[in-house]
C-alpha cells in the first residue's frame, strides 16, 4: 500500500473510502437481489403448497374413488338379487342367485335376503350352514328400514374379535315386493385397492370409518389390531386434524409414526375418509429444493456482487489513493513527482491540475531561493528588479562607473576588547539597524561588510542617475544618522565616531562566490581609493574624491581639502568634503585608528 | 432431458427397491423353519411354501434357507423336533396343525412361531386374541370351527338322503376336537345323527373303520389334520367300497380322490404365514401381528368318485363348487 518513501502517510481513515464505495456497490445489487430471491422463496412456498394441496387432493379424491369404486362394484351385484319379487316357492331361484353372486364376489361373507313384509327369507353365508324362511323378522332392522329408504344402505365397520373389519350392506329393491338384500363384506379385501395406489415415491393411502376406525391400509396388521393401537390413535388424530383444520392437507405423524402430510376425501355411502400420506420429507422435497435454488442463487448473487463492489470500490479508490501519495509528496517539497493517472475522467484531469500545481510551486520556490539570494547585496527594491530582468543578466561581469562607498566606526576595536560582548554586539545591531534603512532607501548595493566597516556600490548592477550625488546624499544620511547613536554612545564613555569615504571611477563588477555562497563585488582602484578615503575621513567627516565631486558640482559646497597622500597610492590625491554644517570637535586621535584595507 | 429422467428413474427405483425388499441385507441368511406331524414333503413342507417365499423376492440358499422337520404322524416327536430346529438357530418357526403349534409354543422359548392349520387359536388358547396375540406366537387363523356345520350341511345338501354321519378325526387334537363337537351341534340342530369316530393312532383308523362296518353311516366327515391326511388313502378307499358319500376339509384331498371338500383356500393360508414369517424376518415381533383369518374358501367336489359310487350330485352344489373334477 504505502511507499517507504512517504513520509507523510496518515494514519488511516476511521470509514475509508473504499469501505463506503464497497459497501454501497454491494448493496445496490444485494439488496434488491434479497428482495426479489425471498419474494421469489416465499411466492414460490405459496405456489408449491398449493401444488402440494392440489396433488395430494386429487390423490385423495382419487383413492377415495377406488374404494368407492370397490364398494359400488358390490351394490352392483347385490342389486341383481332384488330385480324379482318375493312369491312363495321362489327362494331356490333366490339361493342359485346368491350362490352365484357369491362366487363372483370374493368379500362377499354372508347374504341374508328379506321379502316385501320384511320377513327374512334367505340366509347362505360362506362359514355357516345356509337357512332358508328362518321367518325371522327383520322390520326394526335399521339396515332394512334404512335401504327402503336410501336403496342402499352402508352399517358401520365392525370388528370380528376386534380385529377382522366387516361392513353391511343393504340393497333394497325398486317395488317393496323386491325385499331387501343384506350383505356383509370383508373389509380386509379392500387390501388388494388400498395398497394398490402409491401416492409420489413412498406415499399410500389408507381408510377410516367415520369413527375414525382404520378400515383398509396397505398394512393389514395395523387394521387388525384393533381401535385400542397407538397407530390408530395417531391416524385418529391425523383425521381430527383435517377435519378441524378444513385445509386440504395436514401434517401429522401416520401409522408408523413418521411424520406426513395427508389429504383426505369422503367416500359417500359409507362416510369413509379415504386419506393419502406422502412422507414429509418426500412432500416437501420440491419446495426445498426450491428453498436451496433460491439460497443459493442468493449466495452467488452476493458473492458477485462483493466481487464487483470489490473491483469498482478499488477502481475509485486507487487513483485517489495515488493522488494522495502525489499531494504527500508534493508537500514534502517533492515537486518533481508526477501523479500518474490514466482514468480518463475528472480523476485524471484533477492528477493534472496537481501535476501543474506542482510545477509552479517548484518554479516560485526557484523565485523566491533567488530573491532572497539576491538580497544578500540588493536591496529589495533592486533585487525585485533583478531578478524581474531577464535571467540577472544584470549580474554579470562587466566593466563600468560605480560610486563606491566605505564607512567605518572609529574607536570600535578598542571599544570590542574592553566593552561585553552583549553591549558590543547591542551597539553593532543598532548601528546596522540604522545604516540598512538608509542603505535600502537609497537601493545602494551591499558588497561586504566586516564587523563595524561597510562597502556599498550604486549605478550597479543596476544604473541610477547622478549615482555620485545619490552616494553623497547616502553618506550625508548614514553620518547623521550615527551622529544620532554615538551622542549617546559617548553619553556612555564610549569614545566612537563614524567617517565615510566616497570614490566614483570605473571597475568590474560582477558575482564571485561558489554555489550557495555568492557575493556582488566590485574590483578597481577606485575601491581601494573610497577605502582610504573612508580611513582618512575624520569622524563625522565624509572625504569624496575628485571625480566624484566634479560629478556632484556645487549642490553641496564641497570644499577641497587639498591633497592627501594615501597609502597605495604614489601621488597625493585631491581630496573634498561637505562643508561643515557646524563645528564638530573630534578628538584627532580618533582618526589614528587602524583601518583594514577592504577591497584590496 | 431423457439422460436426466432415466437416472431420476435409476435412482428413484434405487431408493424404491430397500422399501419394498426391506430384507435386502443379502449378506444374511435366513433361517426359516417348517415343522409338520405329517409326512415330508406334504402340508407345509411341500413346494407351495417356498415358493411363497422366493415370490417375495428370497432365494434359496443364497439369503434364505429351509429347515424341515417332519413328524411323519408321530405327534409325540414333536417337541423333539422343535428343539431341533431352535438348536439350528432358525429365524422364524412356521407350524401346521395344533399339535404342532402347542409344541413350539411350549419349545420354541424366544424363537418367532407363524401357526397355520390349528383350528381355532383363541380357543385353544395359543394365543390371547386375534388383535394382540401377544407372546412369541402369531399365524393364520381359521374358521375351520364353524365351518364343520357347513360341511355337514353341504353334505346333507348334496345327498340329502344322509343322516347319519360318521366323524373321523383325531382326537388327540384339540382344535380338531372343537371341530367334531361343532359337528355335533350342528347335527342335533338339523335333526341329523352324528357317529364320533375319534383316532389318535394309524392303527386306530382299521377300529374306526370296523365300527362303521358295524353300524354303516350314510356318509363320512374326515377332520383333517396331518394324522387322517396321512390315512386320507384308507378312508377314500372305505369310503370307495361302502360307497360311503365323504366330505374333506381341504381341495387337495379332493384331488386325491376325495368326493367333496370345504376349507379355507390353504394356499392362501401358506401365503399369509409366509407374509407374517416374512415380516418377523425383517424385525417384526410376532406378538404386534395380529393373527389372519383366512378371506378365501374352496369348495372342490369330484365327479368321477360320485360316478363311482353312483351319486347324483345336485346342480345347487356344482354351483357352489369352485373346484370340480369331472
Amino acid at each position: 500500500m504505502s511507499e517507504p518513501g512517504d513520509a507523510l502517510r496518515s494514519p488511516r481513515p476511521r470509514r475509508p473510502l473504499f469501505q463506503k464505495y464497497f459497501l454501497v456497490l454491494f448493496a445496490a445489487v444485494v439488496v434488491p437481489l434479497l428482495v426479489n430471491g425471498a419474494s421469489e422463496a416465499w411466492f414460490g412456498y405459496r405456489d408449491q403448497q398449493t401444488s402440494l394441496g392440489q396433488r395430494l387432493h386429487v390423490e385423495a379424491v382419487s383413492a377415495g374413488g377406488k374404494i368407492r369404486g370397490f364398494l359400488e362394484d358390490i351394490t352392483d351385484q347385490l342389486q341383481w338379487t332384488v330385480q324379482l319379487p318375493w312369491v312363495s316357492g321362489s327362494e331356490d331361484q333366490h339361493r342359485l342367485d346368491v350362490l352365484r353372486l357369491m362366487r363372483q364376489v370374493p368379500a362377499i361373507v354372508e347374504i341374508t335376503l328379506v321379502d316385501g313384509d320384511d320377513i327374512e327369507r334367505l340366509h347362505v353365508s360362506r362359514v355357516d350352514p345356509d337357512v332358508i324362511n328362518s321367518g325371522i323378522d327383520r322390520r326394526a332392522d335399521p339396515a332394512v328400514q334404512d335401504a327402503r329408504t336410501a336403496h342402499v344402505w352402508y352399517g358401520p365397520a365392525t370388528f370380528y374379535q376386534g380385529s377382522e373389519p366387516h361392513m353391511q350392506i343393504a340393497v333394497a329393491g325398486t317395488r317393496k315386493a323386491n325385499g331387501v338384500t343384506i350383505a356383509v363384506i370383508n373389509l380386509k379385501l379392500i387390501w388388494d385397492v388400498v395398497s394398490a395406489i402409491h401416492v409420489g415415491r413412498s406415499g399410500d393411502a389408507f381408510v377410516l370409518d367415520k369413527a375414525g376406525r382404520l378400515v383398509a391400509h396397505p398394512d393389514i396388521s395395523l387394521v387388525l389390531r384393533g381401535a385400542d393401537d397407538p397407530a390408530a390413535g395417531r391416524l385418529k388424530s391425523l383425521l381430527q386434524a383435517m377435519t378441524a383444520g378444513g385445509g386440504e392437507f395436514t401434517a401429522g405423524r401416520n401409522a408408523e409414526d413418521a411424520s406426513v402430510i395427508a389429504a383426505m376425501a369422503t367416500i359417500p355411502g359409507p362416510n369413509w375418509a379415504a386419506f393419502v400420506e406422502e412422507p414429509q420429507a418426500e412432500a416437501f422435497a420440491p419446495i426445498r429444493a426450491s428453498l436451496w435454488r433460491t439460497g443459493f442463487l442468493l449466495l452467488a448473487g452476493a458473492l458477485f456482487a462483493a466481487g464487483l463492489g470489490f473491483l469498482l470500490a478499488r477502481r475509485m479508490t486507487g487513483p485517489i489513493r495515488v493522488l494522495e501519495r502525489g499531494a504527500a509528496q508534493i508537500g514534502a517539497g517533492n515537486f518533481d513527482h508526477k501523479i500518474e493517472i490514466s482514468t480518463g475522467d475528472e480523476l485524471q484531469r484533477l492528477a493534472q491540475r496537481f501535476n501543474e500545481m506542482a510545477a509552479g510551486l517548484a518554479e516560485s520556490r526557484e523565485r523566491s531561493e533567488r530573491i532572497a539570494r539576491l538580497k544578500q547585496f540588493l536591496s529589495p527594491q533592486v533585487a525585485e528588479i533583478v531578478e524581474g530582468s531577464d535571467r540577472e543578466a544584470l549580474l554579470d561581469s562587466h566593466r563600468t562607473e560605480v560610486v563606491v562607498l566605505f564607512c567605518d566606526l572609529r574607536g570600535f576595536t578598542s571599544f570590542a576588547g574592553a566593552a561585553e560582548p552583549d553591549a558590543v554586539m547591542g551597539l553593532l545591531q543598532e548601528y546596522y539597524e540604522a545604516l540598512g534603512v538608509i542603505i535600502t532607501r537609497y537601493e545602494a548595493t551591499l558588497t561586504c561588510f566586516m564587523a563595524d566597516g561597510l562597502m556599498l556600490l550604486l549605478n550597479a548592477p543596476v544604473p541610477c542617475p547622478d549615482p555620485a550625488e545619490r552616494g553623497l546624499r547616502m553618506a550625508l544620511d548614514m553620518q547623521a544618522s550615527v551622529q544620532g547613536m554615538i551622542a549617546g554612545w559617548r553619553a556612555r564613555g564610549h569614545a566612537i565616531g563614524f567617517g565615510v569615504g566616497l570614490a566614483k571611477g570605473p571597475a568590474t563588477v560582477g558575482r564571485i562566490g561558489y554555489e550557495g555562497r555568492s557575493d556582488y563585488t566590485a574590483i578597481g582602484n577606485v575601491v581601494n581609493l573610497a577605502a582610504r578615503m573612508c580611513a582618512a575621513a575624520e569622524d563625522g567627516q565624509v572625504l569624496i574624491d575628485a571625480v566624484a565631486a566634479a560629478e556632484i558640482g556645487d549642490a553641496f559646497g564641497l570644499i577641497s581639502l587639498g591633497t592627501r597622500t594615501l597609502r597605495g597610492f604614489s601621488e597625493p590625491v585631491p581630496v573634498f568634503s561637505v562643508a561643515p554644517q557646524e563645528d564638530s570637535a573630534a578628538p584627532a586621535d580618533l582618526l589614528l585608528v587602524a583601518k583594514p584595507v577592504l577591497g584590496d | 432431458m431423457t439422460f436426466h429422467r432415466r437416472t431420476f428413474i435409476a435412482a428413484a427405483a434405487a431408493f424404491a427397491l430397500p422399501a419394498k425388499l426391506a430384507f435386502a441385507q443379502l449378506d444374511k441368511v435366513y433361517r426359516v423353519g417348517l415343522v409338520f406331524a405329517g409326512a415330508p414333503d406334504t402340508g407345509i413342507l411341500g413346494p407351495g411354501m417356498v415358493s411363497n417365499f422366493t415370490k417375495r423376492g428370497y432365494v434359496v440358499g443364497q439369503n434364505i434357507v429351509f429347515e424341515r422337520r417332519a413328524a411323519q404322524g408321530k405327534v409325540d416327536r414333536l417337541p423333539e423336533l422343535v428343539d431341533e430346529l431352535v438348536a439350528a438357530h432358525v429365524d422364524v418357526i412356521i407350524t401346521s396343525g395344533y399339535p404342532t403349534a402347542l409344541a413350539a409354543k411350549q419349545r420354541a422359548g424366544e424363537t418367532p412361531v407363524v401357526v397355520t392349520n390349528s383350528g381355532d387359536p383363541v380357543a385353544t388358547h395359543l394365543v390371547e386374541s386375534l388383535a394382540h396375540p401377544g407372546g412369541n406366537i402369531t399365524g393364520v387363523s381359521e374358521v375351520a370351527t364353524e365351518l364343520s356345520a357347513k360341511r355337514l350341511a353341504l353334505l346333507k345338501e348334496a345327498v340329502p338322503s344322509v343322516h347319519s354321519v360318521a366323524v373321523l378325526w383325531n382326537a388327540d387334537d384339540l382344535g380338531m376336537t372343537l371341530r367334531y363337537q361343532a359337528a355335533e351341534t350342528e347335527a342335533k340342530r338339523a335333526g341329523m345323527l352324528i357317529v364320533p369316530l375319534g383316532v389318535h393312532a394309524p392303527d386306530d383308523f382299521d377300529t374306526a373303520f370296523a365300527e362303521m362296518t358295524k353300524t354303516p353311516p350314510d356318509a363320512i366327515m374326515m377332520v383333517t389334520d396331518s394324522l387322517t391326511i396321512l390315512n386320507r388313502k384308507r378312508v377314500m378307499q372305505y369310503a370307495d367300497e361302502h360307497r360311503l358319500p365323504a366330505i374333506y376339509e381341504f381341495a387337495s384331498l379332493v384331488h386325491d380322490g376325495g368326493l367333496m371338500a370345504y376349507g379355507p383356500d390353504i394356499g392362501e393360508i401358506y401365503d399369509r404365514a409366509a407374509g407374517l414369517a416374512g415380516r418377523i424376518l425383517r424385525g417384526a415381533k410376532p406378538g404386534d401381528l395380529p393373527l389372519e383369518l383366512p378371506t378365501r374358501f374352496q369348495f372342490a367336489i369330484n365327479l368321477k368318485t360320485a360316478k363311482a359310487i353312483d351319486l347324483k350330485i345336485p346342480e345347487s352344489i356344482i354351483l357352489q363348487a369352485d373346484d370340480v373334477i369331472e
